[in-house]
């Protein structure tokens, strides 16, 4: 999957909550982090990706709400994954 | 509080602040003219005033319960509610004289109270910022940070400089001229940390946790702004614009408690 879509959906499915310039920097700030600089992005980065992101929602919303919010990234992932 | 009761709130604090900038602007109706009607609405202002704060720092003190232990972010809520208890300390030691006589004392008890609130506001919004860095999320390069510190910096020491120059050589007692030189100096400190959330709370844009710093600062800055003329104008003696102290007291502490509920709201959904 690219990095760049996982990005996409992620702010998507984020930014109701934290908007979509604080959604795509993150995202993309943790990207760096994990050395995930545009191209392929693999499984165990993407779970590392997705940890970071909900550690960091969790601080606004709360643990279950944040856990919430990810499982629906989660979801929209994988229904990408499905319909290409 | 559901979305109803949520909406009335809003209604009596625009009412209020809408009636005490009614009574700066035409003290002499027929109205607000009377010792008796004055009376009245410092007992008003007085009441709201207490509502607000009381709800604020419970409401700040649900959020902090409503996350985990290790959440970075409960200290911070615990310390804001901890802050707006003091807070509504000092305003429960000057409410019996404002409902009893219509005099608000200054300095009073209260005073202690209020001071003792800067403390804790300050430490929430340095753990706030603590908490969002550490989640990773984009605080600016510390080139930007200091840019705004100082910018910041900058601004505060002119402000102090004109608001305490008549404050600091004015004829009343020691204790009076030391709350009125405190109180603008821990506003303009408090306000260094506010600035850096501020700029998280740009990026946050209109959703909804943008919409909860929104007026979490908003309520701060207006709390810094009365503050500031609070301490000017008893400097200067400037009795006749208590209306415009209420109406930013009360605007400030509604903005809070509303930040507060908002992220409240949040935690449940």
């Amino acid at each position: 999957m690219l990095a760049s879509e996982v990005v996409q959906v992620m702010v998507r499915v984020i930014s109701p909550y934290i908007g979509d310039t604080m959604s795509r920097a993150a995202a993309e700030a943790h990207c760096q982090k994990l050395g995930v600089f545009g191209g392929l992005i693999n499984d165990e980065q993407l779970e590392a990706l997705l940890g970071k992101v909900g550690a960091g929602l969790n601080i606004f919303l709360g643990r279950e709400k944040a856990a919430n919010v990810m499982a629906e990234v989660r979801r929209e992932l994988r229904t990408g994954a499905v319909a290409r | 509080m559901s979305g109803f009761g949520g909406r009335a709130a809003v209604a009596v604090v625009l009412a209020a602040v809408l009636l005490f900038l009614a009574w700066g602007l035409a003290p002499e109706a027929a109205v607000f003219r009377d010792a008796q009607s004055q009376h009245a609405l410092l007992a008003l202002a007085a009441l709201v005033k207490l509502a607000l704060l009381l709800a604020g720092a419970l409401v700040a003190f649900a959020c902090r319960d409503r996350l985990d232990e290790g959440n970075p972010a409960r200290p911070a809520w615990a310390l804001l509610a901890a802050g707006l208890f003091a807070t509504l300390a000092g305003q429960l030691s000057l409410a019996p004289y404002q409902l009893v006589s219509g005099q608000s004392p200054f300095p009073s008890v209260g005073d202690l109270y209020y001071v003792l609130s800067y403390p804790f506001f300050i430490a929430a919004f340095l753990v706030f910022l603590r908490a969002y860095r550490e989640a990773g999320f984009p605080m600016g390069s510390a080139a930007e940070r200091v840019g705004i510190v100082a910018g910041v910096g900058v601004i505060a020491v002119v402000l102090a400089v004109v608001i305490l120059r008549p404050v600091a050589a004015g004829g009343e007692d020691l204790l009076e001229r030391i709350l009125n030189v405190a109180y603008p100096v821990l506003d303009l400190v408090l306000l260094l940390p506010l600035a850096l959330l501020l700029r998280i709370a740009l990026r946050l844009g209109t959703s909804r946790v943008g919409l909860v710093w929104g007026e979490l600062l908003a309520g701060f800055v207006f709390l810094c702004l009365s503050d500031m003329l609070f301490a000017y104008l008893t400097a200067l003696g400037q009795q006749h614009v208590d209306p415009y102290l209420h109406a930013c007291y009360v605007l400030a502490y509604g903005l809070v408690a509303g930040g507060a509920l908002q992220q409240l709201r949040l935690l449940k959904a």
